[in-house]
């Protein structure tokens, strides 16, 4: 059940209006495993409609959009497919869609909410963007644990291969496209975009270098167009109302909706929808009931293990890409922590790291021993009293400064977001 | 072609090509970026994060090894900020390193470390991550060992087993700081590791090391190592087993050869090689090698001098010709020595003893072969270059087992594979190439005319048919194709099926890739010569081959690999019966008259007529018309067929000398041994099969009194009145090579200093033919000829009491007689007894397990050897390697001979099989 509450409408004229959802739009309201209820719900209206016009048309219409890929990077999901549909290439082949599914970013679980109820949205904008930049087969790998996702994803897939929208010639038009299924295998690493074309070739998930981009050389070598659930379940509003009704939610720099996950300290933990430029103080107390009772806030951690520990004095930013950006912190997947007064930060950091460490591939040197020596002297940091650990968090964000600037993909470069703003937001804690 | 582009690297300006890698570009002109997992013949891999650099407008660092070169680029390479990270993460990678260093390998991190001044402990930033550094290792590979707390996890031993070999066992296990390399699912003795030592010779660090002779290096004789073992000096040359002819570099201490790695960078090998080159040398340094001249007396071999031996072998071959005339004597020359040893044997027979009876081991393997090929093509050597097996579409293997016997030429085989090119391969036997294959046609034993008119019928009916080609280059023109085309029409696809096994579909999948195909090469072997039509079914591979035009362009034509290291050369330097150096034919007066003013001898001293073959030698001796011979470097009672035969046509001649570097089962039999200089002893060059003229050089001194062959003829043929020249070393006789052989006329020492050169090269500015056939074939009048055949039975049959079909071959752990490799314990580890392959559902109705001991025997003789069931050969099928003495495979041979060729069939016998 998405427990979704009216939210702050900024840039609609009408506030009053009922609040716009989209990933989750049908959650709770239809049957996931019932194709016609999801059609009676305008579900496939936007594929009909996108098979009347030329590619083209359909990732001007992204690109005009200003969507962003949810899974955390955001980046813009129309110039993505423009790219990966300009890509000729003779040699290699046919071009492919990936859908990553590996949700694995710790407090993150909106994809696994959309898939599980919503399915046929996910498929829905997985076809029109196969359309879109012309490719005849797509793969959906999803984590291996979320089983539920994954029998409702099979589910939905074999309603749509029985009802024409995929297979062969897809409603009778010239398009045709192959889905397939695979299975993650608990690496966080594999939900990294080109670790997880590696995991879906056969090989060891390990990163590859960048550049080439997927756009140009992505799965088995052809131009690939790879995309987080909830930036395909965008696709069919976008498609369906247009790139102008688009960008009238959320934010100019950052339209349309989110899904926020929030946890830890507050009242009402769940998946919430909202559209971008909420602030979070918003988001606390409009959506999840404020911080748990008898309690203030002390600390969020936005955007999960890859993400920034934020302070009171983000609680008012409205939250976007560029905006959070600006203020030293990250949207990421839209996984929210909330740690209140009670809370030391000593232990957040050192769980982060433990997890990095755990999940570091090993195949650089500075992300290997450099998550090690994180987690070591993360451990002193949790042992230590406040006021007697700054120089040690000084110490650890200069490590992380180094790995940030040498490792070979994200997540070397991802424990200076949460020590950089722990520095940033917390230095006099420490 | 990229275009050239102008980048600035440190403020010089670098012409480079658009889109080359950015860290190949500067380390090629010399500007020392530091790295660790780059390596030039592996893809990037980014791990070790040093080769980082600055580009004017782009973000931080970037990591050269993945940067494509534009124009304009503005690099730094260097300055206060990326070495600083670089320090920074060599001390990281420090920290889980064991830096224990015993000397006896170049490691290159710890150049690095000594360069960033790191090497005191005490001045590094980050202790030592005690308890983490990783303690995994595996010992149990006969020839290397891992230590995980070395091992920088570069990727680049996985490389070099995947990308360069082609064989994928090495991978990580588990992950992060405790990831590790293992081989295949867990050990090394467990996995489909062979032995190779690619991985050896790419580790940067010594966390795979060789076994073998490490602890023998002595490291007082250097200063503190920073490279290559210092106490090493290294001696480049060839590899002596195969044809391949593999650049190897020796390391030598003390006059012992302690290891040998392969020379990267050039043709033909780049680098690779197979465990037979990298760790079969011990055979070099074996006490059984002959260090004396041995005279028989009494029945018994006793050690003589020099002199002794020599006067006696010049007055018992001279009272022979004296006697009986000069084709009472003959010689066979080795496949082994090298060009130059050779052409002065052959000089020696012709001149000495007056005679063209001379021969060697390649009427035994390939004579087929170059019969056919040179009638049809004009050439019988290999048309295409080693780099061609990676570089044609499509590879139709035929009757070669690649991979165990041409291991490095595979390995191009391989890597072509990977890029999308499909292989074919045509065995009775599964071979390791099976496993790359789009296709394999498992013929019954006997049966390739029928397998190969069969696909060229296939050809025509798919419309696979070069008619431009065949008008332009194929004598006849149409007409002689109407002449084939009507010919194979009896080979439907069915009744193709019926005579070989292979069903139709795998025929026409077959003719389909290889007449589909952009670019396609054939592969021949012995399961094409070694027949009784083993001529015929060369030719049936040409037909199939000028039928789809599948020649005369690059990446196109017809290789036969040759088995011996100087196969090629010793033929090519006129060791033959019927052909001079540079395959001027025998019989021709004009040829034997330049050849004689070349030589400066008189016309009549050099013999008229053509000699006898190998084994027509051999039955000549038998006969008693061969009285005195000459074997240099040959072992006839291993290596011909029907042995027991064999053994008593030597035991019938008068006169004996057997020259070898060691005993073997012919050297019983001699008169006189005489002890010779192997490989490793002397300077000299092979011929590999791709036409390259390489060369050999001297790393340590010969044992005992063994001299180098070519000195020993010069002197023997003194001491019997002749002059065979005077020469002021071997290099002196390549250069009278080169102006006897026009094949080799542009070549010379000076210009093969670096890399071979592949004939013909006319003129000493000629690069080399790296493809024949590409303007006009060899023949008379330059073009190819059809040479329609039939399908015959083979005149041995499985009967009642004969129920099986032998076949005979090789492994990839063993060599020809085993003589050299046989001494190697490494080697023996991976094989070191006979087998007999034999398909289970045959076990069991002949009531045979696997490991029975078992005797084998037919009319012509028998042997033991053990059962080892394998679905790989065809039922009523057996396969035995024929590198083991003690189960000499050739006593079941015959000496049935290919009628064109004199080749002898070992791949057909019939045989029964009962357990002992």
């Amino acid at each position: 059940m998405a427990k979704s509450k009216t939210p702050s409408n900024i840039n609609s004229t009408a506030p009053q209006e009922a609040p716009v959802l989209i990933a989750l739009q049908n959650a709770g309201k239809i049957d996931p495993a019932n194709l016609s209820e999801y059609e009676q719900a305008g579900g496939f209206e936007a594929l009909r409609q996108a098979l009347q016009h030329p590619p083209e048309k359909i990732f001007q219409e992204v690109i005009d959009s200003g969507l962003q890929g949810r899974g955390g990077a955001g980046f813009p999901t129309g110039v993505k497919e423009k790219l990966t549909e300009e890509s000729l290439c003779e040699a290699c082949g046919p071009k492919y869609v990936v859908c990553n599914a590996d949700e694995g970013e710790p407090g993150t679980f909106k994809d696994r909410a959309i898939m599980e109820r919503d399915p046929h949205k996910v498929l829905e904008g997985l076809i029109i963007s196969a359309y879109a930049i012309g490719a005849a087969q797509a793969y959906i790998y999803i984590r291996g644990e979320y089983t539920e996702s994954i029998r409702r994803i099979r589910r939905a897939m074999q309603n749509c291969y029985d009802a024409g929208y995929l297979g062969g010639n897809i409603l009778d038009s010239p398009f045709s496209l192959e889905v397939y299924i695979r299975l993650g295998a608990g690496s966080y690493l594999c939900g990294e975009e080109l670790t997880l074309l590696e995991s879906l070739e056969g090989k060891r998930g390990y990163p590859r270098i960048k550049p080439p981009f997927p756009a140009q050389h992505g799965l088995f070598g052809a131009p690939t167009l790879i995309n987080n659930v909830e930036t395909f379940a965008h696709i069919p509003y976008v498609v369906r109302n247009g790139a102008q009704v688009y960008r009238r939610l959320g934010m100019e720099d950052s339209p349309g909706t989110k899904v926020f996950t929030v946890s830890g300290d507050v009242q009402h933990p769940g998946i919430y929808e909202v559209e971008l430029g909420i602030t979070l103080r918003q988001l606390l107390e409009t959506h999840c009931g404020g911080v748990r009772s008898g309690h203030r806030f002390k600390a969020a951690l936005i955007g999960g293990a890859a993400g920034s520990l934020v302070s009171e004095a983000l609680l008012d930013v409205p939250m976007g890409y560029q905006s959070l950006k600006s203020q030293g912190a990250v949207l990421g997947s839209g996984a929210v922590i909330i740690f209140d007064e009670t809370r030391d930060l000593g232990e957040p950091l050192q769980s982060v790291m433990e997890f990095f460490r755990h999940e570091s591939c090993g195949k650089c040197i500075p992300c290997r021993i450099g998550t090690v020596l994180l987690e070591q002297m993360a451990e002193k940091l949790a042992s230590r009293p406040a006021g007697s650990r700054g120089e040690l968090l000084n110490e650890m964000t200069r490590e992380a400064e180094y790995m940030d600037r040498t490792s070979l993909c994200p997540l070397g470069k991802s424990p200076i977001l949460s020590l950089g703003s722990a520095q940033r937001f917390f230095g006099a804690e420490f | 072609m990229n275009q050239t582009v102008t980048i600035q690297i440190d403020g010089s300006p670098l012409q480079a090509e658009a889109g080359a890698n950015l860290l190949a570009a500067a380390l090629e002109a010399g500007i020392d970026i530091p790295h660790l997992c780059y390596h030039p013949k592996l893809s990037p891999t980014g791990a070790c994060r040093l080769c980082m650099v600055k580009i004017e407008g782009q973000k931080g660092l970037v990591m050269s090894c993945a940067v494509a070169i534009e124009e304009g680029q503005q690099v730094t390479t260097r300055d206060e900020e990326i070495e600083d990270a670089r320090r920074q993460t060599l001390e990281y990678l420090l920290a889980e390193q064991n830096e224990e260093y015993d000397g006896t390998y170049r490691d290159e991190l710890r150049e690095l470390v000594l360069r960033y001044g790191l090497e005191d402990p005490a001045r590094r930033r980050y202790p030592k991550l005690t308890g983490l550094v990783n303690r995994h290792f595996d010992d149990s590979s006969p020839v290397l060992s891992f230590d995980g707390s070395k091992c920088i996890k570069c990727f680049r031993c996985i490389k070099a087993c995947g990308e360069v070999q082609g064989k994928h066992v090495l991978s990580f296990n588990d992950r992060g700081i405790g990831s590790y390399i293992i081989a295949g699912l867990g050990h090394w003795s467990g996995s489909e590791c062979d032995g190779c030592g690619e991985c050896i010779q790419l580790c940067p660090t010594g966390a795979i090391v060789e076994k073998l002779h490490r602890d023998e290096i002595d490291l007082s004789a250097g200063q503190a190592a920073t490279s290559d073992p210092p106490a090493l000096h290294k001696v480049r040359t060839t590899c002596p087993y195969c044809g391949v002819g593999c650049q190897i570099e020796l390391f030598v201490q003390n006059g012992r050869i302690l290891r040998a790695n392969g020379v990267e960078g050039i043709p033909p090998n780049y680098g690779r090689l197979c465990i037979k080159g990298r760790f079969g040398y011990d055979y070099v340094h074996s006490t059984d090698r002959l260090t004396a001249p041995l005279i028989k007396r009494n029945g018994r071999h006793e050690e003589a001098s020099w002199d002794e031996a020599l006067e006696l072998i010049a007055r018992r071959f001279n009272e022979i010709r004296a006697a009986h005339g000069p084709d009472a004597l003959a010689g066979y020359a080795s496949a082994k020595c090298t060009n130059e040893d050779t052409y002065l044997f052959q000089k020696f027979i012709r001149i000495a003893f007056g005679t063209n009876n001379l021969d060697y081991c390649t009427r035994l393997c390939h004579a087929s072969t170059v019969t056919a090929m040179l009638k049809a093509l004009g050439s019988g050597a290999g048309s295409n270059s080693i780099e061609d097996f990676a570089k044609a579409e499509c590879l139709f293997i035929t009757g070669n087992n690649i991979i165990e016997t041409h291991p490095v030429t595979a390995t191009f085989a391989k890597n072509g594979k990977e890029k999308g090119h499909k292989i074919i391969v045509c065995d009775p036997r599964w071979t390791p190439m099976v496993r790359y294959a789009d296709v394999w046609l498992q013929q019954r034993l006997g049966t390739d005319v029928a397998l190969l008119n069969g696909l060229t019928q296939l050809l025509i009916e798919g419309g696979y048919v070069d008619k431009a080609f065949i008008r332009e280059r194929v004598e006849g023109g149409l007409d002689s194709f109407a002449a084939l085309q009507q010919q194979v029409a009896a080979y439907t696809p069915e009744r193709t099926a019926e005579i070989t096994g292979v069903p139709a579909e795998k025929l026409r999948k077959a003719a389909q890739l290889y007449g589909g195909a952009e670019t396609a090469m054939v592969v021949t072997g012995m399961g094409m010569s070694q027949s009784t039509s083993g001529t015929n079914n060369v030719y049936a591979l040409i037909n199939m081959m000028l039928t789809a035009g599948q020649v005369g362009r690059e990446h196109c034509g017809i290789d036969p690999p040759r088995g011996q290291n100087n196969v090629q050369g010793v033929t090519d330097v006129g060791c033959s019966p019927i052909a001079y150096p540079g395959y001027i034919p025998v019989g021709n007066k004009e040829n034997r008259r330049k050849l004689a003013d070349l030589w400066q001898v008189p016309f009549e001293d050099l013999p008229a007529e053509k000699g006898l073959t190998t084994i027509e030698i051999a039955q000549a001796a038998g006969r008693g018309e061969v009285k005195g011979m000459f074997i240099m470097g040959e072992n006839p009672m291993i290596t011909d067929p029907d042995l027991n035969h064999t053994r008593k046509a030597l035991e019938n001649l008068d006169f004996l000398v057997v020259q070898d570097i060691f005993p073997t089962d012919t050297t019983p039999l001699a008169d006189v041994i005489l002890p010779a200089a192997c490989f490793a002893e002397k300077e000299g060059t092979f011929v590999n099969s791709d036409r390259r003229t390489v060369r050999v050089r001297k790393a340590v001194e010969p044992p005992g009194q063994a001299r180098p062959d070519y000195e020993i003829l010069l002197d023997l043929a003194g001491r019997m009145g002749y002059d065979l020249g005077s020469y002021s070393g071997s290099s002196d006789i390549f250069d009278e090579i080169a102006r006897v052989a026009p094949i080799f006329s542009g070549i010379n020492y000076r210009r093969i200093e670096q890399q071979g050169i592949q004939w013909p090269c006319p003129s000493s500015d000629h690069p080399g033919t790296p493809t024949l056939f590409l303007d006009a074939f060899k023949t008379a009048n330059g073009k190819a000829h059809l040479v329609p055949v039939e399908h015959i039975e083979p005149s041995e049959h499985q009967s009642s009491d004969q129920p099986f079909l032998l076949n005979t071959g090789r492994n990839l752990y063993q060599y020809h007689t085993s003589t050299m490799s046989r001494r190697s314990p490494a080697l023996n580890e991976y094989s070191n007894s006979s087998y007999v392959l034999m398909h289970p559902k045959d076990a069991r109705q002949y009531d045979l397990e696997d490991g029975a001991a078992v005797r084998l025997f037919n009319q012509r003789g028998e042997i033991t050897s053990t059962i080892r069931l394998h679905d790989g050969v065809n039922r009523g099928e057996i396969f035995v390697p024929f590198h083991f003495r003690e189960t000499a495979v050739n006593n079941l041979t015959r000496a049935e001979l290919d009628p064109d060729s004199k080749i002898a069939p070992f791949k057909l016998s019939a045989c029964g099989v009962e357990k002992v």
